[in-house]
C-alpha cells in the first residue's frame, strides 16, 4: 500500500469541505494510505510572505521537516500549496538558509534537510498509481462529458519549480486524467490563466471580470463542466460565479469539480459522499448525464 | 531539410479584418521563428508585417506569442516550438492594439514607465560626483536581475492583471520602479514605495499568477520583485490599504488556529477599524461580501467554527512559538540596523 504524508491545506477543512471528504474517498478506494500532518501550518499561500517571507519560509520548513521524519513523500491537493511549497524547497536547496532556518525547527526535534518533492494528488495519480490502474478502475465511463481544466497558476507556473522538463506528463497531466476517465477535454485560452480568487478582498472588479471571463470562455466551447485541482480557484470559480456573471453580464451556469470528484465519479462513487451535494453551481444536470 | 507550418495571426487594418493563415517553411536545424518569418516575407508574402532588429534577444522588438505564449521569436527555435511536429501558431502580443498582424501599439505599455517615473532622481543637496555616481557591488546583486530588462513587452502582454485592467502598472514597470527603489543612488525611495502601495494599479493588484516570470526572456523575475516592494512598502508603513490588511488578517489567522480563517478574512481586509469608525464605502464593500457568504452557507460549504479543522494543540503551540521567534528575531535585527546606523553617523562627523 502506497503511503503518503497528506497536506489537505486550509480550504479542504474549510470553506470547500467536499474537497477533503471526496480526496478521502477516492484515496480509500485507491488503496493509498493518508497519513495527515495535523501539527502543520498553512503554506501562507504566498499573503504571509507579502510582508514576512523567512516566516512563510519557516512554516513551510517545518512541514516538509515533518513529512521527512515519517519518511514519507508529500501529498498536497491544492495548486496554490504545491506551488508554494515547491518555491520554499528551491530555496532551501541553498544549506546556510536551512541551517538558518532550522534554528526554528529544533525546539521540536524537526529539522529539515532538504529532501522533500512536494507533489500534488493530480501528479502522484500519474506517477504513481498510473494512467492504466485509473483506467482499470472506471466503472462509470465519463464519456458523455465535455470538460475544461481549469489549472491554477501554481501548478503550471514557473515551470522550472514544477520541473517540467523531467516529468513532460505534469504538462498536460489535468487533460490526461479527464480523457483516461473517458470524458473529453477542451481546450480553451483561460485554463492556466489566474481565476482572479487572490484580489477578491482588493479589486473586486478585476476578480470576478478574470473569473467570469474564463467561465464564459469555456462555457461557449461546450464545456459541462470545469474541473480544478486548486480549490482556491474552485472558491472564485463556483462560490463566485453568480457575482462574476453579473459582472461580466452574461449567463453563467457551470459546476466546478475538484479533480478527486472527478475521479470518484468515474470510479462509481456516490456523488454525496463526493461532497458534489456542496456546490454552489448545482451540479445536477451534470450528474444527470452520467447517470449518477 | 524539413518542413515546418506555421499558422499566422494576421490583421489587416484597411479591412479590419482578422484572419489566419498559413505557410509552410524551410526549416534547417537551429532556425528561429524569426528566421521563418523572415522566410516568409522574403520568398512567400512581402506584406506580411512584424518588429525586429537585432536578432540576438537584446533589442526587445520580436516578442509576440508563439503557441499562445509571448516570447522572442528571435530566441525561439522552431525545433523547440513545434512539439510533435504540430503547426507553430503566431500571434501578436496581448493587452495591446493590434495595428497589422504582428505589430502592436506599444505605447499603452510604456505609458505604465512615465506613470512610475522609472527614472533616477538624484539627491539634489549632494554635489554631483567628480565621476560616475557609484552602486556598491553587493547591493547591486541583490537587484540587478530587475535591471536587465529589455522592454520587449512580453510579460505585459501575458498579464492577466493588465488583461482586465488597462489601469494595472504592469509587471516590467513594476520591476523598474524595483529597481530604482533598491538603488541607494536615487532619492525618491519612499515617494515611489507610497505610490506603488497607493496608486490604483499597483502593487497590491498584482495576482501572483507567475505569467510575468514566465515570459521574460531575461529572468527579470518581475513578481519577485513586485513582492518584494510589497515587503518594503509595509516595512516603510504605507499600510493602509486593502492588501496589507489582508496579509495582516491571514497572519492573524495562521497565528491563532495554524490555518487561514476564512471567515475572518473579508472582515478584515476591509479593516475592522474603519468599520468601526462608521467609513461608508467599508460597509458597501461589507455588505458587497454579503450574498457570497449567504451562498456559502446555503450550499453548507463554510463549516461552523466548532466544525472546523485547525492545526492540532501541539502544532498550534508550535506556530505561535515560531511567529514569536521570528518577530524576535526582526526586532534585534531592526536594534542592530539602528545601532549600526548611528555608529556609522559618528563615524562619517554626523552627516
Amino acid at each position: 500500500m502506497s503511503k503518503y504524508a497528506f497536506w489537505p491545506g486550509c480550504v479542504a477543512q474549510g470553506a470547500a469541505p467536499e474537497l477533503y471528504t471526496s480526496t478521502l474517498a477516492v484515496a480509500e478506494h485507491l488503496g493509498m494510505d493518508l497519513v495527515e500532518l495535523e501539527a502543520a501550518a498553512c503554506t501562507g499561500a504566498g499573503i504571509i510572505s507579502d510582508g514576512e517571507p523567512y516566516l512563510q519560509d519557516v512554516l513551510n520548513a517545518r512541514t516538509m521537516a515533518m513529512s521527512e521524519q515519517m519518511d514519507l513523500p508529500l501529498m498536497d491537493i491544492c495548486s496554490t500549496c504545491v506551488g508554494v511549497h515547491r518555491l520554499a524547497a528551491e530555496k532551501f536547496r541553498d544549506v546556510d538558509y536551512r541551517i538558518r532556518i532550522n534554528h526554528h525547527l529544533a525546539p521540536e526535534g524537526l529539522e529539515y534537510r532538504g529532501t522533500v518533492d512536494p507533489r500534488h494528488l493530480l501528479w502522484i495519480l500519474l506517477e504513481d498509481v498510473g494512467i492504466d490502474k485509473i483506467n482499470s478502475m472506471v466503472k462509470r465511463p465519463l464519456e458523455e462529458l465535455n470538460l475544461g481544466p481549469f489549472y491554477g497558476c501554481y501548478l503550471v507556473r514557473p515551470e522550472r519549480t514544477l520541473e517540467f522538463d523531467t516529468h513532460p506528463t505534469r504538462r498536460d497531466s489535468l487533460e490526461q486524467l479527464i480523457e483516461v476517465l473517458g470524458a473529453t477535454s477542451i481546450t480553451y485560452d483561460g485554463m492556466t490563466k489566474c481565476c482572479g480568487f487572490p484580489i477578491l478582498t482588493m479589486n473586486k472588479q478585476n476578480s470576478l471580470t478574470m473569473a467570469g471571463t474564463h467561465l464564459d470562455e469555456a462555457q461557449s466551447k461546450g464545456a459541462d463542466a470545469l474541473v480544478t485541482p486548486c480549490p482556491l480557484c474552485h472558491l472564485n470559480l463556483d462560490a463566485q460565479q453568480p457575482d462574476a456573471a453579473k459582472v461580466i453580464d452574461r449567463n453563467l451556469n457551470l459546476p466546478i469539480l475538484h479533480v478527486p470528484q472527478l475521479l470518484g465519479l468515474a470510479m462509481g462513487l456516490e456523488p454525496e459522499t463526493l461532497g458534489l451535494t456542496r456546490h454552489v453551481v448545482d451540479t445536477n444536470r451534470l450528474l444527470n448525464k452520467i447517470g449518477a | 531539410m524539413a518542413q515546418q507550418e506555421l499558422i499566422i495571426q494576421r490583421y489587416n487594418p484597411d479591412t479590419d479584418e482578422s484572419y489566419e493563415e498559413s505557410f509552410n517553411v524551410d526549416v534547417q536545424p537551429g532556425q528561429t521563428v524569426l528566421d521563418s518569418l523572415n522566410a516568409i516575407k522574403w520568398e512567400q508574402d512581402g506584406t506580411l508585417s512584424f518588429r525586429m532588429s537585432c536578432r540576438h534577444a537584446i533589442c526587445g522588438s520580436c516578442a509576440m506569442k508563439v503557441n499562445g505564449q509571448s516570447m522572442l521569436s528571435c530566441q525561439t527555435q522552431v525545433d523547440a516550438a513545434a512539439e510533435r511536429g504540430d503547426p507553430i501558431t503566431v500571434g501578436p502580443q496581448g493587452n495591446q492594439n493590434v495595428i497589422k498582424d504582428l505589430v502592436v501599439d506599444v505605447e499603452k505599455f510604456l505609458h505604465q514607465f512615465e506613470r512610475a517615473e522609472t527614472w533616477l532622481e538624484p539627491y539634489e543637496d549632494q554635489e554631483p560626483p567628480e565621476r560616475e555616481y557609484r552602486q556598491k557591488v553587493e547591493e547591486f546583486d541583490h537587484w540587478s536581475h530587475a535591471s536587465t530588462c529589455i522592454h520587449c513587452g512580453a510579460c505585459y502582454s501575458d498579464c492577466t492583471v493588465a488583461a482586465v485592467d488597462e489601469n494595472f502598472l504592469g509587471p516590467a514597470a513594476l520591476a523598474k520602479a524595483y529597481r530604482f527603489v533598491m538603488d541607494s543612488r536615487d532619492a525618491k525611495r519612499e515617494e515611489r514605495l507610497q505610490f506603488l502601495s497607493e496608486e490604483q494599479g499597483g502593487i497590491w493588484d498584482c495576482t501572483r499568477c507567475y505569467m510575468c516570470v514566465q515570459a521574460c526572456p531575461k529572468d527579470v523575475l518581475p513578481m519577485d520583485a513586485i513582492m518584494e516592494l510589497r515587503t518594503l512598502a509595509i516595512e516603510a508603513g504605507h499600510v493602509n490599504n486593502h492588501g496589507v490588511r489582508h496579509h495582516k488578517g491571514f497572519m492573524s489567522g495562521v497565528r491563532k488556529r495554524g490555518r487561514l480563517d476564512e471567515m475572518m478574512l473579508p472582515v478584515q481586509s476591509v479593516g475592522i477599524g474603519r468599520l468601526l469608525t462608521g467609513n461608508l464605502a467599508a460597509h458597501k464593500e461589507m455588505m458587497d461580501y454579503t450574498p457570497g457568504a449567504i451562498r456559502l452557507l446555503k450550499s453548507r460549504k463554510l463549516l461552523t467554527i466548532a466544525q472546523r479543522h485547525g492545526a492540532n494543540a501541539e502544532g498550534r503551540e508550535q506556530i505561535e512559538r515560531i511567529f514569536e521567534e521570528v518577530e524576535a528575531e526582526k526586532h534585534h535585527h531592526d536594534v542592530d540596523a539602528e545601532a549600526f546606523g548611528a555608529e556609522f553617523e559618528t563615524a562619517i562627523g554626523g552627516h
